[in-house]
């Protein structure tokens, strides 16, 4: 505990905190701390279920507004105190985690939408939203974010901004850092600032690209404004399977050449086909590599398009055709993957090699990934698929897994494991041309690597980060920036 | 071995996933994630390697907190049982001897003030449980049974059938409360024991055939009963918000509440609006204040009234629009805190005479 329970000063500090946000939003109860001891990051799962202590905030509390964010900053640089963020603590990366212990900022309770603007297809809210909350209260509305993630149950919108995330609809509707209008933002020293209202300007750099990505150590996003879109009349999937991941691969790119527009689209390896996609559609697929793609928008669009797309998947690239019901199955299960049973869990030990690069070097960056951990640790399983298509490339979602009596029982012993595995299968990546991550953030797991990833640029990054943060309160020992 | 040990799934898959999170109904007015089914199960786990987490209080209180509408059970597509989970811990609280004093005088007065009469002999026998006749449903039911020309029997009284003892946690005594009611049921000599609230439902349906007490008669809820008697019934309620029941729906996947309201010529709305495009509707989040604890008001009244304004946020028209639940319990909870107009399944069969 940085300020012990026992201190008086424990309690001067508590009191601050209830008279800027009111006695039931600050919370110091056993319960509500262990809750904010574990996201989604491998390591303290498993540092939990060796029985080991999982670091605990001194205080959570639960801001309504900018304003009683404001408010808590100032507390916290007055008593330098560190504060850290936490959506949803759905990250995997560890972002959330209060390893300098201090203050949790759980956003959650700044939850509301405040304006639709149907002329402008926009909608503005708080950040604590929970993502899927927002998309109903937009479908209701007659429109949609189009940010469907498979975290959408869980993860806020704020969460979403600060990993630069995206959903399952990203390849025609973008990443959320596509569907950004402009942000509110508390700044570590309790300013609140707000970005242009427009992305599109010749104003001087970007400040809502400074805060997006910037995983709660440039300031805590209070509000966004996001694009939204009409519901499509149409939404169509259609599935193929292909003789190996190769020509996969190749006819997805072509798609993407094509400049057809697939709302969505995803490749799994032969492995993942036979383990997973098998699994969870209920039906064997027992060999070759499963290929999904769709479109959306008005009837006759989807049509045309998806009758462009079947001659490239059919007559170039010979896909055997699963049909629009192949394609179907995928779409209505998308976010089982993600439960557990079809999804990895402890006792598991497992990662998401989340990389992203051109058509020209992804294949190169898969094989240098797979190779080098069954090189080094033949004992692991490698599966993978590619999620998110862009014109010029796409994201691997690959992961390591490794099973039973090779998960080491000593806490210490199995992270070394774990982190041995992504310092290869990551610098193999970057040495390949592909770039960590696409979606996931840095957080505390990938904070080693952003020295390399930046190069002579990391000081730019660092004296922006200095000139926001002087106290370094803000999430410290993130992102590769210092630790408290 | 423990009562936990039971829903060893539970605790292994749970305690990691994130996924019924947004609709965890506690949670999403606490904001608290001491109030997902993760943390009870990452807490619980926990507990199973440090004992000493068993005796303390916020731990305690969190389990104690959680509504147990077993939503996230439904939603999830495993259905691991985190809600029964929930119920085995607190169980061993009490096994132990940890529970909270607040909790052990619900139990006390709940056990003590356990009575109940017949109001005479027929073939079917009405339940007027505490709640609903607090919420006036057993004198709806009356109205409907006299229009219809159906003669019946009540077994009325106060204190409980086993369903609240049994979710906090004292399963003896639960066991025993529903011994001494069945007792009550059987020496009536009813075919039918017909039930408007749906944790009495649970109880008789449930509860009673797993403790092995037998109820010599058919358990129907009066949505059931309704649509089995051949009421003559107009198709005119309109435009309407139905609460799916906990117990109903969640617990027992009924479908009467919903035959009934067809048969009523209702125009469902969807609350918490689960209308994923290409996705069926089904409202997957609770909002009936806390049904599936059953005295929820009494462990935290405050939470209550958060979770019946988390109802309003949800309709369009909170002034204007109908919201109809099967639960006498919810409709006494959000009438408390909230000026929405709340009517029973019951209240719109009567209107429909
Ligand atoms: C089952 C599952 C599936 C997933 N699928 C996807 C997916 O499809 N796409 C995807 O992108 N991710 C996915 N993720 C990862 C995760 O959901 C995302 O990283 C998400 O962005 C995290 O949001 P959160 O609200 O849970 O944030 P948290 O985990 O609470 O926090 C993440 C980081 O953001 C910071 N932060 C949070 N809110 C704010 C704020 N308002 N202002 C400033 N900083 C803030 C935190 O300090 C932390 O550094 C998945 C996770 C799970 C568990």
């Amino acid at each position: 505990m940085l300020v012990a329970k026992d201190s008086y000063m424990y309690e001067m500090i508590r009191t601050e905190l209830i008279d800027a946000i009111g006695a039931e939003f600050v919370h110091t109860c056993d319960d509500d701390k262990l809750g904010h001891s574990i996201d989604y990051y491998w390591i303290p799962e498993m540092w939990h279920d060796r029985g080991m202590p999982t670091p605990k905030p001194d205080f959570i509390v639960h801001p309504g507004s900018a304003q009683e964010v404001a408010k808590i900053m100032k507390i916290a640089n007055q008593y330098r105190i560190p504060v850290t963020p936490w959506g949803g603590g759905s990250g995997s990366q560890g972002g959330a985690l209060p390893v300098y212990e201090g203050i949790i900022l759980d956003t959650k309770r700044m939850n509301k939408l405040i304006k639709i603007d149907k002329d402008s297809l926009t909608v503005t809210c708080q950040t604590g939203i929970i993502a899927r909350h927002l998309e109903w209260q937009c479908n209701k509305a007659g429109v949609s974010t189009m940010h469907l993630p498979a975290s959408i149950a869980c993860a806020t919108i704020g969460g979403f901004l600060a990993h630069r995330g995206t959903g399952v609809l990203s390849t025609k509707y973008g990443k959320i850092e596509d569907m950004v209008m402009s942000l509110e933002v508390v700044t570590p020293t309790g300013e609140i600032i707000r970005t242009l209202p427009v992305p599109r300007h010749a104003s001087g750099p970007d400040l809502t690209m400074l805060f997006l990505g910037s995983e709660g150590t440039l300031g805590v996003i209070t509000e966004v404004t996001l694009k939204v879109h009409p519901m499509p009349e149409a939404r169509e999937f259609r599935a193929y399977v292909f003789k190996d991941f190769h020509t996969a691969m190749s006819a997805g790119a072509e798609l993407m050449r094509s400049r057809l527009q697939p709302c969505a689209m995803r490749l799994y390896d032969e492995t993942e086909t036979l383990t997973h996609v098998s699994k969870v559609f209920g039906k064997k697929l027992d060999q070759g590599a499963y290929l999904v793609f769709g479109f959306d928008g008005p009837k006759e669009i989807v049509e045309l398009q998806m009758k462009y797309a079947r001659e490239i998947m059919e007559n170039k690239y010979h896909g055997e055709d699963y049909g629009s019901q192949g394609g179907m199955d995928w779409w209505k299960n998308k976010y089982k993957f993600f439960y557990p049973g079809f999804m990895f869990h402890i006792p598991q030990a497992f990662g998401t090699l989340d990389t992203v690069a051109t058509f020209s070097d992804i294949e190169n960056v898969y094989w240098a990934m797979k190779n080098v951990v069954q090189k080094n640790f033949p004992q692991a399983r490698f599966i993978g698929h590619f999620s998110h298509w862009y014109e010029w490339g796409c994201m691997l979602y690959a992961r390591f897994i490794f099973e039973g009596k090779d998960v080491p029982a000593d806490p210490g012993e199995a992270a070394a494991l774990y982190n041995r595995v992504w310092d290869m299968a990551i610098r193999a990546a970057i040495a390949n041309g592909g770039v960590i991550n696409e979606h996931h953030g840095v957080g505390l797991k990938l904070g080693r690597y952003v020295k390399d990833l930046y190069g002579s640029a990391m000081p730019v990054l660092e004296g922006i980060k200095k000139q926001l943060d002087p106290n370094n309160i803000m999430n410290p020992g993130k992102l590769g920036f210092k630790g408290f | 071995m423990m009562n936990i040990d039971k829903y060893t799934d539970a605790i292994r898959n749970c305690r990691f996933c994130f996924m019924c999170r947004h609709i965890s109904p506690v949670a999403n007015v606490t904001f608290a994630e001491a109030d997902t089914p993760r943390v009870r199960a990452v807490m619980i786990y926990g507990a199973t390697m440090h004992p000493e987490w068993w005796s303390n209080p916020d731990y305690i209180a969190m389990l104690y907190r959680s509504d147990l509408s077993r939503c996230c059970t439904r939603h999830c597509v495993n259905h691991f049982d985190e809600n029964s989970l929930n119920i085995a811990a607190r169980t061993d609280i009490v096994e132990m001897g940890y529970v909270p004093e607040n909790i052990k005088a619900i139990r006390d007065e709940l056990v003590a003030g356990a009575d109940w009469q017949l109001s005479g002999k027929a073939d079917v026998l009405y339940f007027a449980d505490p709640y609903s006749t607090e919420a006036g449903t057993d004198r709806v039911f009356a109205e409907i049974m006299k229009k219809a020309g159906i003669s019946f029997a009540t077994v009325s009284g106060c204190g409980c059938i086993g369903r609240a003892l049994k979710v906090l946690g004292f399963a003896d005594d639960a066991k025993a409360a529903m011994t001494k009611f069945a007792g009550v049921i059987n020496a009536s000599g009813a075919k039918s024991v017909v039930v408007s609230n749906p944790a009495a439902y649970h109880a008789l349906k449930v509860d009673a055939a797993e403790w092995g007490i037998e109820i010599n008669a058919d358990v129907m809820h009066t949505s059931e009963y309704f649509l089995s008697c051949g009421l003559n019934i107009s198709k005119q309620a309109g435009k309407l918000y139905y609460i799916e029941s906990d117990y109903l729906r969640n617990y027992n996947e009924l479908t009467f509440p919903h035959e009934l309201l067809a048969k009523l010529g209702a125009e469902e709305q969807h609350l918490g609006a689960s209308c994923d495009f290409l996705d069926v509707p089904d409202q997957q989040e609770s909002f009936t204040c806390g049904e599936g604890a059953v005295v929820l008001p009494r462990i935290d009244a405050a939470l209550v009234e958060k979770l019946a304004k988390r109802v309003v946020e949800q309709v369009d028209d909170p002034e204007n629009d109908r919201v109809v639940t099967a639960s006498a319990y919810t409709k006494i909870a959000l009438e408390r805190y909230t000026s929405l107009k709340v009517e029973t399944l019951e209240e719109l069969v009567l209107k429909s005479l």
